[in-house]
Formats: structure tokens, sequence, C-alpha cells
């Protein structure tokens, strides 16, 4: 596998340190070059795949709807029927869409976040106050809602630990200098013992 | 003997702190904002609106660190997304803009596609809809990135009704006929794909062809759609077209649409021919 540079350069400060350290301490510099490396290119690996993860909204609904289909939704509906009975009757289909446009959200759709929040209007019928304050209130309404606290740092961190000393460990005993290493530190300390 | 080890044990923890540290800073804002920001679309999907804004603003939060510390074109691109379901129109228009002046590198087509489409949305809520309406021509003509179409045909369809609705005769005609040939040769690409279906029932709906919207309404609804708010809005066609086709068949045209409007009644679970499952009663 290509060596990324700055593996390279970690490569050539290990290979230039083992010549000056005493006492075989340079036995532990693969270990260590290994271990950097793992990390850079894990690094590189995780930035990768967070820039691959791919994010897509979903799309709305056709918001533009026909005269026909306006009028049949206040002409259907008893309650609506009669608070707009004149603009129906004149087929005023100005002032029908402006209505329409928040009525539809709330009545037609059953939005529950709409129909929670203008439930007391709902009640008693008071559609043109729904559609006067609709804006404002909804808007307002939006603000209100409280950000979602971030996940708990500190648990996913130790998981993420776990997972990576796994790979570490997996990753480090496959390459034949930490294992020569190793073998020569198990060496060394036995005899000393 | 401690003393001895003493190298070792201090080589050993300096490994895991490097370690660490190189690893927390991999669980980067961007990640995280990414992860939010689909959590709210799961659930805005299925019309947790609350909860669904709740996660759109930490999602927010962590594009906005993320631009502060890592600055690039998908972290722009990400707080732009977040902003435009926040309806921070203007803020949203101004990280679009900067995403595609850091610009996107190679293997980024989807973020910079999603990015023009955000741009798009940003400026027809700001009024500019001649605009907009090329760059949703230009996503529906070069895309190859199904969700790219899916979104920027349900705006042109927008723009084009809007368009359509104070014309008269001729030049209403021409639009719808124009919009329909779109969201058929959409539907040929793709039959498979319930919320083109969809489109062309609302586009049938305009031009007063009702049996034909029905059609596709019922298509749309077999195929199935992406949200629960498109499906509540296909339903509500289904019952649409019910009633003009009442108006409109002759008595013996009727019994056979009506015996047939029954049975996918009955397959659908509704209650009765204008109450879906979801609707209050």
């Amino acid at each position: 596998m290509k060596k990324s540079p700055a593996e390279t350069i970690l490569s050539s400060a290990v290979e230039l340190l083992s010549e000056f350290l005493p006492n075989k301490s340079y036995l532990y510099f693969p270990l260590l070059s290994s271990s950097l490396s793992w990390a850079i290119k894990r690094t590189k690996e995780w930035k990768e795949n967070i820039f691959s993860w791919e994010v897509w909204p979903d799309p709305g609904i056709v918001e533009v709807k026909s005269e026909e289909f306006i009028y049949s939704f206040f002409k259907n509906n008893s309650a609506l029927d009669k608070a707009y009975r004149d603009e129906i009757k004149r087929r005023d289909f100005s002032t029908l869409r402006q209505a329409f446009s928040r009525l539809y959200p709330v009545i037609g759709l059953e939005d529950p976040f709409l129909s929670a929040f203008f439930h007391q209007e709902l009640k008693t019928g008071e559609f043109r106050k729904i559609v006067k304050e609709f804006d404002a209130k909804v808007s307002q309404a939006r603000e209100d809602v409280e950000t979602i606290q971030a996940k708990t740092r500190l648990l996913e961190g130790l998981k993420t630990f776990a997972d990576e000393m796994v790979s570490i460990g997996s990753d480090l005993f496959s390459r034949k200098d930490v294992q020569k290493a190793v073998k020569e530190l198990v060496k060394k300390n036995n005899q000393e013992k | 003997m401690n003393s001895r080890f003493r190298p070792a044990k201090t080589a050993a923890l300096l490994y895991i702190l490097i370690c660490f540290f190189l690893l927390s800073s991999c669980v980067s804002h961007l990640r995280e904002a990414k992860f939010y920001y689909t959590q709210g679309e799961k659930l805005s999907r299925v019309y947790k609106e609350e909860k669904s804004l709740a996660y759109f603003k930490r999602a927010l939060i962590e594009a906005k660190l993320e631009v502060a510390k890592h600055p690039s074109a998908q972290a722009y691109m990400l707080k732009g997304m977040a902003e435009l379901n926040l309806e921070l129109l203007v803020e949203a228009e101004e990280s679009f803009l900067q995403a595609f002046s850091y610009g996107f590198e190679k293997g980024e087509d989807w973020a910079k596609q999603l990015s023009l489409y955000g741009l798009g949305v940003s400026l027809q809520e700001t009024g500019l809809e001649d605009s907009c309406l090329k760059i949703y021509v230009y996503l529906l003509n070069r895309s190859n990135f199904k969700q790219v179409c899916l979104l920027a045909s349900q705006r042109y369809s927008d723009i084009m009704l809007k368009k359509a609705l104070p014309k008269k005769g001729k030049e209403r005609g021409k639009i719808l006929a124009d919009l329909l040939k779109t969201a058929e040769k959409l539907t040929n690409k793709d039959l498979s794909c319930g919320f083109y279906h969809y489109i062309q029932s609302q586009v049938y709906s305009h031009i007063e062809d009702y049996r034909k919207s029905f059609e596709e309404a019922v298509m749309a609804k077999e195929l199935g759609l992406p949200t629960e708010k498109i499906l509540r809005d296909n339903d509500n066609q289904i019952i649409f077209c019910h009633r003009k086709l009442k108006e409109e068949l002759s008595p013996k045209d009727w019994e056979y649409f009506n015996s047939l409007y029954l049975k996918w009644m009955e397959k659908w679970n509704w209650e009765g021919p204008e109450t879906p499952s979801w609707k209050k009663r």
C-alpha cells in the first residue's frame, strides 16, 4: 500500500532516532511508528466516510391546486361552507385561495402539529382567525421548539475508543516489523529476569 | 521492577492518548450535522413536525460549528439545508453561495446538485421564480440522481402550475401541455416511481381530466409515496376525482366506476369513500 507523506516522514524519523538511542529502546519505535501511521490512515478513512455520506431532503406536495379542487374543499366541509358562504357563492378565488393555503394543511391534511396548535380555533369554528394569525403564530411556535440535546459524547467516545482499540490491535499485530519488535521485547524481558 | 517498566507504561499511555485525541477530533461536527439532519428528515416524513424541527435546529448548530472550524462546501451545504427547513431563507441563500465559492471536489456531485437545488428553493421563496425555474429545468435535464430529479420535479411543477393559473384558453393549455409532457417523460423514465405518478395526477387535475388524474393517483398510492404528507394529499386527490366523476359520468359509467372505487377502498381499508384511515371521523 502506498504510504502518505506523513507516514513516510514518520518512518524516516523513527529510523534516524533508532541510530542514536541506547539500550535497544529503539525497539519501541516500530510500535510507535505503526500506531501513528494507523491513526493517520484511520483519520483519513473517517473523513472520507463522513464526506461520502449522502443526505437528502424529501420532496414536498404540489401546493398549487386547481380552482375546482379549492371549491370542492370548502364546499364539502359543512363548517367551512358556512364560514365562507359569501366567497363560495361569488367564487371569489382570490380570498378562497389565500384561505386555502392556510386551512388545507390544518383541515385537509390534518397536520398533527398544526391541528394541535389551532385546536381551540378549530373547535369554535374560527377559521378566519386561523387564516389571519397563521403565519405569525406558526412562525413563533417553530421558534419556540427547543433544540434537541446533543448526544452524550462521553459514552459515544468510549464506544468509539473500544472499537478503535480492537482495530489498532488487529492492524498492528498483522505488521511484520511490529511482530519482530514485540518478539525482541519479550526476549529482552526474559533475559533480564 | 516498577521503575524498569515505567518507560513502557508511559509509552502505552502516550499511544492511547494520541489515538484518543486523533479519534475524538474525527467525530466532526459535519458528521453530527448530517446525523441530526437525517433524523430530522425521518421524523418529518412521518409528520412529527415538532421533533423534526428540534433535530434541524441541532443540525444547524453543528453545521455552524463545522463551518467555523473546518469550512468546506459540504459544511455550508448542510448549514443551508438546515436553514431551509427552519425557513431562514436569506441565511440559506448565503450558505449555498458560500458552498459554491468553496467548490465541490470529485465525488461530491450529489452535494453540488443538492446545493444548486437548495439555492433554487431559497431564491424561489424570496420571489425570484424565473431564475430558480432555470435551475430546476437544468437539474431535471442533467441530474443522474433520482432524489434530485424528485425534488426538482415538484418545484418545477408548482411554478409551472402557478404560471398557468391566471392564463386563459390556449396560453394556459400550452403551459399545462408542456408540464404534462415533462411529467410523462419523468414517469416513463421510472415507471415504478409513485411520486412521478402523483405529479402527473396533479397536472391532469388542472387539465380537468379527472379519470386520468384518478388513475395516476391510484398508481401513486399503490407504488408508494415518500412522505405521509404527500400520501394524504394524494388521498385527497382520489376523493376529489371521485366527487368530480360522480358529477360528470353518465349513470351507467358512474355505476361501473363506483364499483371499481369501492374495491380500491376495501383494499386500502378505508371506512367510507371519503374517509381514509388517517382522517379523523
